[in-house]
């Protein structure tokens, strides 16, 4: 995760958390990616962000990891006990946690995922939630999470389309069959096209 | 900063260094919690980007809360969800 001016919302919060006691972590769903995605590991993913954050590995996280080496091959962790960790080292900093896509998690793990964030907002009172996705998802959010969610909608600006119409003209490959009236003609219609939508 | 963590030259949180455990098993340790590495793709849709799309977002009255809200008035506000459809920049928001 890099705070490289390359995202918005995500750097507004390095910012800050370069400031102080602030933390910061973000999940990129993928449908491609979903049998990777389980809540074990996205959650788990969550906590290790966290824990990078700190100075050293909470002491609790480390006896988890010496008491299951113990077992046959070193026994998995579970949702359980990634949320036992989870509540005992959030509670003291402003936490962000962002996740984008969550219509791309297939909705049994969404099922669950939600509801540990619940438990984690619940029970931590300085954390925040952002999230994205369609808007097929909003009930679901907000039915899991008690109904404690705004809701924006995210359009296309007229400012937004012409920014990204100049970057790709910009970085057109093959500018010497662009002609002057084409690029002028893009321009034009294309953010027409976006308002009328 | 963690053996996992090498290529990332500008992490997300502001780590120092662990002193209590080995090098050796906090990377393990990282690597139990979570074999996923979301920063990879925060990179990827960092080079895509156009600088400044979606800036409006940080204006609103409903981000603003969402960020600003401390103590009391929390549960109200602790989530923010950004709906919209596929292409319209989702991701670029984050």
């Amino acid at each position: 995760m890099g705070c490289n001016n390359s995202s918005l919302v995500i750097d507004k919060l390095c910012d800050e958390a370069g400031e102080g006691d602030t933390a910061a972590m973000c999940f990129y769903f993928d449908f491609a990616a979903r049998s990777q995605q389980s809540p074990v590991n996205v959650l788990g993913s969550l906590l290790r962000q966290f824990v990078i954050g700190l100075r050293k590995i909470p002491e609790m996280i480390v006896q988890d990891f010496q008491k299951q080496r113990k077992g046959i091959g070193g026994r998995g962790l579970q949702v359980s006990g990634i949320m036992k960790m989870f509540q005992a080292i959030t509670t003291t900093r402003r936490t962000f946690i962002c996740v984008d896509a969550l219509d791309e998690c297939v909705p049994e793990d969404r099922m669950i995922i939600l509801e540990s964030l619940r438990q984690i907002l619940h029970g931590s009172p300085n954390t925040r939630l952002f999230m994205t996705g369609r808007p097929q998802v909003r009930s679901e959010v907000e039915k899991r999470l008690d109904g404690a969610a705004t809701f924006i909608s995210i359009q296309p600006t007229e400012d937004g389309v012409i920014r990204y119409l100049q970057d790709k003209l910009r970085k057109d490959t093959t500018p010497e069959i662009m002609s002057s009236t084409l690029e002028a003609e893009i321009m034009k219609t294309i953010p027409e096209m976006n308002s009328e939508t | 900063m963690s053996q996992a963590f090498s290529n990332n030259n500008n992490s997300f949180n502001i780590a120092t260094t662990f002193n209590c455990t080995a090098p050796d098993d906090e990377a393990k340790i990282l690597a139990w919690l979570s074999p996923l590495e979301p920063w990879v793709r925060h990179r990827d849709i960092g080079v895509d980007r156009v600088d400044g799309i979606g800036a409006w977002l940080l204006e609103t009255e409903e981000f603003r809360r969402w960020h600003n809200a401390s103590g009391e008035d929390e549960s109200n506000h602790a989530t923010l969800f950004c709906g919209g459809n596929p292409g319209v920049g989702k991701s670029y928001i984050m």
